[in-house]
């Protein structure tokens, strides 16, 4: 597992935002490399000195938020990594069954620190923007997401939102051209209201999720839809895939996701996990319905060797590679650079269930 | 179900999805040479002897042709380059792919005869962003009767295109059958000569008899009846083969396309099958003397003296009256025959096929040769999908790239 929060000391007067590079240059934004020390290292830039404690070599490009109060560096966009997500907010108006990231009541408002740190970013990558749900703060977000597009129109965006709070006014704003950078990841569970709605805990949610659907068809909205896989979401899975080849086929992918088993899902572990291995019918069918009338799914955060053959070109390489973990026993795998391996927090014993391709 | 907006707004772009939409200017088909080496029988017209001279591009038709490529407004770009035997020149292939610029995202087509392979067309084909299309037209004494070709000539061309095979693999190098509908070559003869060279896609393609040469066969009527059943017969001796052997998977390309369109709206780009079908947006072709067409059947007619199709030129373009013309009626819309259609979805319409044979559009739709044809595969194509019979539903997944070995069952619920 790659560190994401690192132990950190500045005399700055607030948290800030740097990017780390090897060598001095004129450029306020960058801070650079001064030494090692027995933490880690020493970096020099407009805040002062501060020290972080890891190697440099491991850092150089990273984008970094200082926390001189909680003495914590986060690095917020690492130059090496195709995975970077920015948390925008901890509250959440859904409380779903397998969620990964429980949400919290408070909000700490950092829209400024992450919009120096986007703008900092590499040439051409995705930021991912996560939450707690992004949309509850919808004006800090979009202004957010126009000021740095309009600044980087190199960069992209993939939003994920519970699709909760999209109006007709959005409609119109989410029309600008800008917006041809942004995905929004939204979460489907089901193709009927009362299953959808207890998986997310909250009445409602379904018949809002579709009015938000007609108001991000109507902007022409880049959409990835997303379904993590559980025992009370696959049986209706392949009813969900009819659903989305008619009403929402207007996507640009549909992700059917493995369960993580961390969060809300970890109490629930035993009820939730669906072997694929046993029974990958369903699945199969609804993956390859959505297939046959031209919607793109995607298997993801489940490792090759449990899929079967006929279906693993629909499986992606996709947990993040800070939190992505292979058994031993892939050692002598051939299929390991295309596959997603297991999430760091997969249950110990299970991950040894694989077997090299 | 979703009732309301959504469900109105998904309608609405579902009606929509079905009509094509064109983009940029995206996919070239270019003639540098009308000179060719070979003399095919059923190929007269349109080539010019290997030592002709004004049958290539000229420099100012080369320069404007570089300068199109070079202002592509689209992320990516496909050009096919075919002649005549367009190896002749591989100088103006270079100087055509040198012209694409940095961002835009290449894939190009030498449709190649493979009787010599020069030394600087190897080169060529040693480019990953190149592909190889040739004529293979089925076993060795069909495909050297149809060419007119000794054994010696067609010993040469079996070496280059197993040598190729060889070195590049199958997703590299395609061939497509050109087959006179009066006497085609054995379907399983026509397949092994595919198969046994690890060739799993082809194409059927008869030979169109155009214009008064049609006129003058009064059986062409019972020709296009002989050739659908050889079409079906052919898409069923595959099932039956793929059935059979797990280990090969062989399609027929057009109906592969036909099954894609009926279940995937949006699947427009094969130029000669959707509606409307707008001329000279995302698609030109640009003849050895410069001349624009819509298609590359509509150069061919023109080559043969029957109707002059052309829409442009590459200096001046293609925005011509001419091209409006031929849009106001390229479309199924408002035909009474395809209104009434239950097809009409998934169908699309070709003027320039209604032209060639019949020199006219203004016929009843369900008269012409293409829409006997269509109809005839799409009715065979909704009785394969509805069939229960497992090889069947094999092959349709194969064709449809599903992972399962039949199509998910029921309608949408």
């Amino acid at each position: 597992m790659i560190a994401l929060a690192l132990r950190a000391a500045s005399d700055a007067p607030a948290p800030f935002v740097t990017r780390l590079s090897l060598q001095a240059e004129s450029e306020p934004a960058l801070s650079h490399f001064l030494a090692c020390t027995q933490a880690g290292s020493l970096w020099s830039g407009t805040q002062g000195l501060f020290e972080v404690a890891s190697a440099a070599e491991d850092l150089i490009g990273d984008v970094v938020l200082v926390d001189p109060f909680e003495g914590r560096a986060d690095r917020l966009i690492r130059s090496a990594s195709r995975h970077n997500t920015l948390l925008v907010t901890e509250q959440c108006d859904q409380l779903c069954a397998m969620c990964s990231q429980p949400p919290k009541k408070t909000h700490v408002d950092r829209f400024d620190l992450l919009e120096q740190a986007s703008l900092l970013a590499d040439q051409g990558i995705t930021i991912g923007i996560s939450g707690g749900e992004p949309t509850l703060h919808r004006a800090r977000l979009f202004s957010m997401l126009e000021s740095v597009l309009e600044a980087r129109p190199d960069l992209n965006f993939h939003v994920l939102s519970n699709g909760q709070h999209f109006t007709a006014e959005d409609a119109l704003r989410l029309r600008s051209p800008c917006y041809r950078n942004v995905v929004w990841g939204i979460p489907i569970y089901a193709a009927d209201a009362a299953s959808h709605d207890a998986i997310v805990g909250k009445a409602g949610a379904f018949e809002r999720l579709m009015a938000s659907f007609a108001h991000l068809l109507r902007a022409g909205a880049r959409i990835e839809l997303r379904t993590v896989l559980s025992s009370s979401t696959a049986e209706r899975l392949d009813t969900l895939a009819s659903f989305i080849v008619r009403d929402l086929a207007h996507i640009e992918q549909w992700s059917v996701m493995g369960l993580e088993n961390i969060g809300f899902a970890r109490n629930r572990w035993n009820e939730l996990h669906l072997d694929l291995r046993r029974d990958f019918h369903a699945v199969g069918k609804a993956l390859d319905r959505a297939n046959l009338h031209g919607i793109r799914p995607r298997l993801f955060n489940i490792p090759l060797c449990h899929v079967p053959a006929a279906y693993r070109s629909y499986a992606v390489a996709s947990i993040s590679d800070w939190k992505q973990r292979f058994s031993d026993k892939c050692a002598p795998c051939a299929a390991r650079p295309e596959c997603s391996g297991f999430f760091e927090w997969h249950p110990p014993e299970l991950v040894d269930e694989v077997f090299p391709l | 179900m979703v009732e309301g907006e959504l469900g109105r707004l998904s309608h609405k772009f579902a009606v929509q999805r079905r009509r094509f939409h064109p983009g940029e200017l995206d996919y070239l088909i270019l003639v540098p040479t009308l000179r060719c080496n070979l003399a095919c029988s059923y190929c007269q017209v349109s080539r010019a002897a290997e030592g002709a001279s004004g049958y290539d591009w000229s420099d100012g038709t080369r320069d404007a042709v570089i300068d199109l490529v070079r202002q592509t407004r689209s992320g990516h770009l496909k050009i096919e380059f075919q002649g005549g035997e367009p190896t002749l020149r591989c100088d103006l292939i270079e100087a055509v792919i040198g012209a694409v610029p940095p961002h835009v995202e290449a894939s190009f087509v030498i449709c190649t005869n493979l009787q010599h392979v020069p030394p600087e067309a190897a080169a060529l084909f040693d480019r990953d962003d190149v592909s190889i299309s040739t004529s293979l037209d089925g076993p060795r004494l069909h495909h050297a009767r149809q060419r007119g070709q000794d054994d010696a000539a067609s010993e040469a061309f079996e070496q280059n295109i197993d040598r190729l095979l060889a070195q590049y693999g199958s997703r590299k190098v395609s061939a497509l059958p050109t087959l006179d509908p009066r006497s085609p070559p054995d379907p399983d003869e026509l397949i092994d000569a595919y198969a046994r060279r690890g060739m799993t896609a082809i194409y059927l393609r008869p030979i169109n008899y155009q214009g008064f040469a049609r006129r003058q066969h009064a059986d062409c009527r019972t020709t296009d009846t002989r050739w659908l059943e050889y079409h079906e017969t052919f898409i069923r001796r595959l099932i039956y083969r793929n059935w059979k052997d797990r280990n090969i998977c062989l399609e027929e390309n057009y109906f592969s396309l036909l099954l894609r369109r009926i279940f995937r709206p949006g699947e427009d780009r094969h130029v000669d099958l959707r509606n409307p079908n707008p001329f000279g947006t995302d698609f030109i072709v640009i003849d050895h003397d410069g001349l624009a067409y819509p298609t590359d059947e509509a150069r061919m007619l023109a080559r043969a003296g029957i109707i002059d199709l052309s829409i442009g030129n590459i200096r001046q373009g293609w925005n011509t009256p001419a091209r409006d013309a031929l849009n106001a009626v390229s479309t199924c819309d408002g035909d009474p025959d395809c209104e009434a259609c239950t097809y009409k979805p998934f169908c699309g319409r070709d003027i320039v096929d209604d032209i060639s044979r019949y020199g006219t559009i203004d016929i009843p739709r369900r008269e012409t040769e293409f829409c006997r044809r269509h109809l005839h595969l799409f009715d065979l194509a909704f009785e394969l999908i509805h069939s229960p019979d497992p090889a069947i539903q094999y092959s349709l997944c194969r064709w449809l790239g599903l992972g399962g070995d039949r199509l998910p069952a029921g309608g949408l619920s």
